[in-house]
């Protein structure tokens, strides 16, 4: 049995000898990745419980288990776990870097040791942001938004939490670093962009908008914190600034940033719908493209969300035009996935099931951003529960759900087990049900005027409040049982073997599974594109100790 | 269950009906977008299940130019008149009247309450209203003990008027947003900045006000109230130095009336019939009014629906056929009183109510006076939201205009 990455690493400084300290100075990628794996999903339970936490009070209207300044802490650190934590490094940190560095043939990322740096900036960004929990005043009531005047006057533990931001981004950005130069320098020989894997297109596409966009949130970040410790009127009028340009500042980052967690994500989908059709991808070129321009026109897309904050009409009309050209490219991957199904065989495992069910998810999150990008209706639905379902339906049931179905599609690859499909779909069923009953009512409630971030509401609303109860009760039952199950899988699977899927891309073209430390044995020229197959199996084969082809 | 928040259905504005109107164009669209996806997603994976498919049949096509054209562009010139709605939604809320032909409210959003400011009225006198929302008074075990009210802080405006919004937060606030879910309209509230909305609505009524941009502890009960009421109702309160409208502005019948759109359908003081007859009848009892409030007309005794029978019998009936059929000349016998009520006094009839008896001929005249006969109005749909008590209102004030 040869040695897997679980076996044998390389570390940082040194060579320790418990397994413990391995661990903590690894530089292998997959390492790191199962790492920010382990810490994300953590603080990730963290922030389904404060939701639970505020589903559980607004059961009723008036006051039950928490008040209202209680409520806005919980919404903040739900808003800043979820955002700053899970979801904007999520499939970045998690696949880009166990899973990407093995689909261009590379042994590791280009700058390791950075990788390694850059994990443990994010885990002090987390304890930073969490230590605001037991500060004098109490954790910050501001929203994952920091919005000036608020959070300049408020006095509860602000700065903790506007320094782990930026620990948070700065880690964001040095990653994005890190795997563009990745692709750029480290891909097998032969293999050129337009025969890389869509994930790795996705994974491109947002390294470039981390790049990009992120410094701009630690600018702004950084000028919250001078105004609010050391008096510089820069949003705050009281001082003679103005409180729209944060909105700005911070819109300039935080809506690019929307795309920067949903491209890897339709890089996952893209991995999924051809492998389990076992068939090419159709458009491959359409698909790649359009990542990179959603990439492009989501940095000028910002201002949707000022539509009510008093900007002049006219840029709202620029924003809500160019707010629909996102919308194109993302239907045309949609239609392209839909049409690689066309004449398939459609394998209905568990990450193919969690791919469709993102489809329809996604779909509706993508569409009711649409309602919200018409200005006029806009100008209705701003700030209401239909903009929190619709972000809810986008995030969580386009990103994080590709997230899960990326987990059970790689679980094999990384842990050379496989977990149980009949309990794995019977998870996937009870989390698309929770989630769909959780969210709907939200879009009845806000169209009927149901504002966000209300802890107690007038009576009318208490239905859909109890519906979206229920549905949490089930998806949070869904979400335990999806990681039991993986985590029995993990500690009593049945070993997978090396292409459990059929798979075509280079990951799963490894002589072990789990793969080894340094991945292939060795560096495989690319002379193919990375979806071929013929007759429902893959076209290319190799012999994993030359890497050679031999079909 | 139906939306209690006050006034969501009524369409009181043409912002509200705008917004409405692209917002279901958006929900079509949004469905046949919906399923041009998620139906040949859902057909593909049953049809090609892999029970279903031999291997040698799998299809190897990854282009087909005309649909990938196809379904770039026609979902593109969707969007385009999703823009387009959503611009000119936009337009109605955002185009201002001219102030002069305005009444300029001066609205202040501070933690936690709203403020009014109006124009000095013609004593000089500046009406100064507002406040916080009062609370919900909650036991220990979570039960409402009281209702919490937001009358305290109402923003009063005349129906049929523009009203200019200027709004501002003081300097050391923070954001908040004036939202009217009725008329569905919003506007950030900038500290150091002044931001307008407008609005003109024939609706009177009360409508709910919600802050919408989050705003701190209290940000759930920074609720207030828009009240729109009647000119003369508003003309008097303003002129006065009252610091809020006394008496039943809102619940007295020709309020309620208009609150529920009754004036756009019947004239109240004349005779014209607008879609429904007018409502300026002298035998209408307010048990009849109620009745057909909440059923519906459905062949009244008489007004608004069929004549009904015995109205006069034996020698009056003869005296009042003869007469009419006469061409309604000569002298008119005293029996016809029975008739003028409806008919008019000239027995020309009576808009909507009646129909002019001049062309009458005696024998139809008998038989109708006898059998009674169905009216020539259409049905009157029912209007089960009118409560009991505005049902009596409307009913008392009709009597009082006979």
């Amino acid at each position: 049995m040869s040695k897997t990455y679980f076996d044998e690493t390389h570390c940082a400084i040194g060579h320790p000898k418990s397994t413990f300290m391995q661990w903590m100075l690894t530089i292998d990628h997959k390492r790191i990745g199962l790492m920010y794996a382990a810490v994300m999903f953590t603080f990730f339970f963290v922030a389904v419980s404060m939701g639970f936490l505020m589903r559980l009070e607004l059961f009723a209207p008036g006051q039950q288990f928490i008040d209202g300044h209680t409520f806005n802490q919980t919404f903040t650190l739900h808003g800043v776990i979820m955002i700053f934590i899970f979801i904007v490094p999520g499939i970045p940190a998690i696949f880009g870097n166990s899973v990407m560095p093995l689909m261009i043939g590379a042994k590791d990322v280009s700058f390791p040791r950075l990788n390694w740096a850059n994990f443990w900036l994010y885990v002090a960004g987390c304890i930073v942001a969490l230590s605001s929990l037991w500060g004098p005043n109490g954790f910050a009531d501001t929203g994952w938004t920091f919005y000036a005047p608020y959070s300049l006057t408020t006095n509860t533990t602000v700065l903790p939490l506007l320094i782990a931001a930026f620990m948070l981004g700065m880690s964001s950005i040095l990653t994005g670093l890190n795997f563009i130069v990745t692709i750029h320098r480290l891909r097998a020989p032969g293999m050129t962009f337009f025969k890389m894997p869509l994930f790795v297109w996705g994974i491109y596409a947002t390294g470039w908008i981390q790049l990009l966009a992120t410094p701009v949130v630690g600018i702004t970040l950084i000028l919250a914190i001078m105004e609010k410790y050391f008096g510089i009127g820069i949003f705050d009028p009281a001082k003679g600034g103005d409180p729209v340009l944060f909105e700005h500042l911070f819109w300039i980052y935080s809506h690019p940033a929307v795309y920067l967690m949903i491209l890897p994500a339709f890089g996952v989908m893209s991995e999924i719908i051809p492998t389990f059709s076992r068939k090419e991808i159709f458009g491959y070129r359409t698909v790649a493209l359009s990542s990179a321009s959603i990439a492009g026109i989501g940095y000028l897309v910002w201002g949707h969300h000022l539509f009510t904050s008093g900007m002049a009409d006219i840029a709202k009309t620029v924003f809500s035009f160019l707010t629909f050209f996102v919308a194109i490219p993302t239907g045309i991957k949609f239609y392209d996935w839909v049409a690689t199904m066309y004449g398939a065989k459609i394998v209905l495992s568990t990450p193919m099931l969690w791919a469709l069910g993102t489809m329809i998810t996604f779909v509706i999150g993508g569409l009711t951003g649409v309602t919200i990008t018409m200005i006029g209706v806009d100008i209705h639905l701003q700030d209401t529960y239909y903009t929190v379902a619709h972000f809810h339906y986008a995030m969580l049931g386009g990103v994080v759900f590709l997230m899960f179905a990326g987990m059970h599609y790689w679980f094999p690859l990384l842990t050379g087990k496989m977990y149980n499909e009949k309990h794995a779909k019977i998870a996937f069923y009870l989390n698309f049900v929770g989630f769909n009953m959780l969210w709907f009512p939200m879009f009845i409630a806000g169209y009927l005027g149901m504002p966000r971030r209300y802890f107690d509401y007038l009576p009318e609303f208490q239905i859909y409040h109890q519906i979206s109860f229920f549905g949490a009760v089930i998806f949070i039952t869904g979400l335990i049982y999806m990681f039991v199950v993986l985590y029995k899988g993990w500690r009593h699977g049945e070993p997978s073997g090396t292409n459990p899927w059929h798979a075509t891309t280079l990951e799963w073209h490894l002589q072990s599974s789990p793969p080894p430390l340094e991945n292939h044995t060795k560096v495989p020229y690319v002379d193919f594109n990375p979806y071929e197959y013929k007759h429902g199996e893959p076209v290319v084969k190799f012999d994993y100790d030359t890497m050679k082809r031999i079909d | 269950m139906s939306n209690r928040l006050q006034g969501f259905d009524t369409m009181a504005t043409i912002s509200a009906t705008d917004v409405d109107q692209a917002f279901w164009i958006n929900f079509w669209i949004s469905i046949i977008l919906f399923l041009s996806v998620i139906g040949p997603m859902v057909y593909f994976a049953w049809k090609y299940r892999a029970d279903k498919v031999k291997d040698e049949d799998i299809s190897d096509v990854t282009h087909n130019t005309v649909l990938e054209i196809l379904w770039t562009l026609i979902p593109t010139s969707m969007l385009m008149v999703l823009f387009y709605f959503g611009y000119s939604s936009m337009k109605v809320i955002r185009t201002m009247p001219a102030e002069s032909e305005s009444i300029v409210v001066h609205v202040e959003g501070s933690k936690w309450k709203w403020r009014y400011e109006y124009p000095a009225n013609a004593n000089g006198y500046v009406h100064k209203l507002g406040g916080a929302y009062t609370k919900p008074v909650i036991d220990k075990n979570g039960k409402v003990i009281k209702e919490g009210t937001m009358g305290k802080s109402a923003l009063y405006v005349p129906a049929g008027t523009n009203i200019i919004l200027k709004m501002t937060a003081p300097v050391g606030d923070v954001l908040h947003s004036f939202f009217i879910p009725a008329f569905r309209m919003k506007e950030d509230v900038v500290p150091g900045r002044t931001t307008k909305q407008w609005f003109n609505t024939d609706k009177v009524g009360e409508y709910d006000v919600e802050c919408a941009e989050y705003c701190g502890t209290d940000h759930s009960y920074m609720y207030s109230r828009l009240v729109v009421m009647p000119k003369d109702k508003y003309e008097a309160w303003f002129n006065s130095k009252e610091d809020t409208p006394k008496g039943n502005y809102l619940t007295s019948g020709d309020a309620v009336l208009q609150r529920h759109g009754c004036k756009s359908c019947h004239a109240i003081t004349t005779d014209k019939v607008l879609v429904g007859p007018s409502l300026k009848t002298r035998r209408l009892t307010s048990e009849q009014v109620l009745n057909v409030i909440n059923h519906g007309q459905d062949k009244l005794g008489y007004a608004m629906g069929a004549m009904p029978a015995g109205m006069a019998t034996g020698a009056d009936a003869k005296a009042i056929a003869a007469y009419v059929a006469s061409g309604m000349k000569g002298n008119q016998p005293a029996s016809f009183a029975a008739c003028s009520s409806c008919h008019g006094a000239d027995g020309k009839g009576q808009s909507g109510t009646a129909p002019s008896l001049v062309s009458y001929d005696a024998t139809l005249l008998s038989h109708v006076l006898k059998h009674g006969k169905e009216g020539m109005i259409g049905t009157m749909p029912k209007f089960p939201y009118v409560s009991e008590e505005e049902a009596s209102a409307i009913a008392e004030y009709l009597q009082s205009i006979k």
